[in-house]
């Protein structure tokens, strides 16, 4: 039985509309289809659901790594599992594709438990990418891509193709990287052959144990954005792992915040997570600058702006994220931001204190703006 | 040996070239043969070992106590059993090789990363592929290491060899000492030395070559 291919429309959740060129068409199996532009493969992400699953150790003498845990991501979402070390958000992640087996429960696939499957062809569908990335040092860089191409029997030219357009997809020159061996790349580029390896058979599912740990900042944001890029390009759904919160808020369309002894304490978009905490563990897992992260989440131009003011200075672009606005907006003098077209230059309005302080409350009282429910999809699909 | 004679009679060299060419030959053998035989038997062990850890113990003590054992001791004990034989010599030059290959081939596979292993088990890889994909040739190195301290050994070895009728270069050590003529002695041994030089360094260029990853700087 193939993987999760057969039953994978069924399975979808009913709000999902997919996109034109497959309407009324069932998918075709997702590791044969790509077209030959970098990165143009529409396809559709598996959907995941942990029904009552619990993971004891044997090791261990009390509580369980893992405690009636049931949650389910919606295809094409990324769903971060944030939380302190033992908190058995990594054992939640390995028991996906099973190189951890539940002690009780389930764990679906489209649908479909995923030990049914036989587990070798299970890993091969799934993208996996971990905090050492694990690249094979013996192998070079466009060896270490066609992994599981290979091991699924893809024709030479058909593996040496698809491995030039996954280095272009991540951003790595393929003429001057394909012969490398890992030990010649810097953190973040191994860190990018990593994610290109775990795409390369085109998963509907990747799972992602933090993949981006052991890079300094400025690359850990860069890969971050490039990852966020990448992910709403391809539709795949992603099951993230981090300890860090700010990570999950920036890359999470949901976040389960887990405990230890492997307890969810809640599972919501970032924004609301940030609105309303579940209870004291979330609140101060999230941290007292929670209104200072929900401004990471908001843009400048969904904040009402006031007139432009001509010659103010300096200036902010309306994609910019209101917590960045805010940072240059304390360190202004005039106390306003003018708000300025990214192309054109042209002006748009003025960012006060004020306006982001009604922002915020006026956010705060509406319905809570489920991003999960919408997934991050293009909307050029034809999504109505 | 006696006074007044030359430590290298040449004439005697440049007559016994035949002579030479045939030890170094059964020299070659029996230390191939041993070499073959000892990283076969080592090889399957290290898999076992791979699949059952608890073996490392009791394997690595047994091939121990063999490595502990006086080589002559242990040819004069099985030559009751295996006579003046090829089997008697390989019995004991195999013996010695176990614990080096074993240890060197266990560590070597314990040494491949475990996020190495973890990524390529995550992404499908079969008990079999990982085997023969990942983990060995990681291990090469380490392996390689083990071999060659194990030719080197034996080879050495080997020249005791002469002892129970086997030939390789021993016999003209054996040969030398029975005389008291130290031509032939030194013979033997230049060349057993020579032939451990070679064999190491040939050792160290095939892994070489089948380590490319390995020269790239980091």
């Amino acid at each position: 039985m193939p993987p999760f291919a057969a039953t994978r429309r069924a399975a979808y959740d009913p709000g999902f509309v997919p996109k034109t060129e497959y309407n009324g068409v069932a998918p075709p199996p997702a590791c044969v289809t790509h077209s030959p532009d970098p990165g143009e493969s529409v396809r559709y992400g598996a959907s995941v659901e942990f029904r009552h699953v619990s993971k004891r150790f044997s090791s261990q003498s009390s509580g369980a790594a893992v405690e009636d845990l049931s949650l389910s991501v919606p295809p094409g979402a990324i769903c971060v599992l944030v939380g302190p070390s033992g908190c058995g958000k990594t054992t939640t992640l390995k028991m996906v594709n099973r190189l951890v087996e539940p002690t009780d429960g389930q764990v679906l696939i489209d649908g479909e438990d995923v030990a049914r499957f036989d587990v070798v062809a299970l890993r091969r569908r799934i993208g996996y990418v971990i905090q050492h990335v694990g690249l094979f040092p013996h192998q070079t860089i466009a060896d270490n891509v066609a992994t599981v191409p290979r091991l699924l029997g893809w024709p030479r030219e058909r593996i040496a193709h698809r491995v030039d357009e996954l280095l272009d997809l991540v951003g790595l020159e393929p003429d001057q990287f394909r012969r490398r061996y890992p030990a010649q790349l810097s953190g973040g580029q191994r860190q990018r052959v990593g994610v290109a390896r775990a795409l390369a058979a085109e998963p509907p599912l990747m799972l992602m144990d933090e993949p981006f740990g052991a890079v300094d900042p400025i690359v850990r944001e860069r890969l971050q954005d490039e990852f966020l890029r990448l992910q709403r390009r391809l539709g795949t759904t992603v099951l993230f792992v981090t300890h860090d919160i700010d990570e999950a808020i920036k890359l999470g369309d949901r976040v389960a915040v887990m405990q230890e002894g492997g307890h969810l304490a809640q599972y919501s978009p970032p924004a609301e997570l940030l609105m309303h905490p579940a209870n004291d563990y979330v609140a101060r897992f999230v941290g007292g600058d929670r209104t200072l992260k929900r401004l990471a989440l908001m843009r400048v131009a969904d904040v009402p702006l006031e007139p432009p003011v001509a010659g103010l200075e300096p200036t902010c672009a309306p994609g910019a994220t209101v917590r960045e606005a805010l940072s240059s907006l304390l360190a202004t003098p005039a106390g306003r931001l003018l708000v300025v077209d990214d192309g054109a230059g042209r002006p748009l309005g003025t960012l006060t204190l004020a306006a982001i302080g009604s922002a915020l409350r006026s956010i705060a009282t509406a319905s809570t703006p489920d991003r999960a429910e919408a997934p991050r999809r293009q909307t050029d699909g034809g999504a109505p | 040996m006696t006074a007044g004679e030359p430590l290298v009679r040449w004439d005697w060299v440049l007559s016994h070239l035949g002579d030479i060419q045939t030890r170094l030959a059964e020299h070659l053998v029996l230390t191939g043969l041993a070499l073959l035989i000892g990283f076969g038997l080592s090889f399957a062990l290290s898999l076992a070992i791979r699949r059952y850890p608890f073996l490392y113990e009791p394997v690595t003590w047994g091939t121990g106590v063999l490595y502990a054992i006086p080589s002559l001791a242990l040819f004069a004990l099985l030559v009751p059993f295996t006579g003046l034989s090829l089997l008697t010599a390989e019995i004991g030059l195999v013996s010695y090789t176990l614990l080096i290959l074993i240890r060197n081939t266990v560590s070597g596979l314990r040494s491949v990363p475990p996020d190495v292993k973890e990524a390529a088990i995550g992404m499908g890889y079969s008990s079999g592929q990982l085997l023969w994909r990942v983990e060995l040739p990681l291990a090469l190195a380490v392996i390689v290491a083990g071999l060659r301290v194990a030719a080197v050994t034996t080879i050495g070895l080997t020249t005791v060899t002469a002892l129970i009728g086997q030939g390789g270069l021993g016999f003209f050590i054996l040969d030398g000492i029975q005389r008291f003529f130290s031509t032939p002695l030194i013979v033997g041994a230049v060349l057993s030395v020579a032939l451990g030089v070679a064999a190491d360094g040939a050792l160290v260029l095939i892994q070489r070559w089948a380590t490319p990853w390995a020269r790239v700087g980091g």
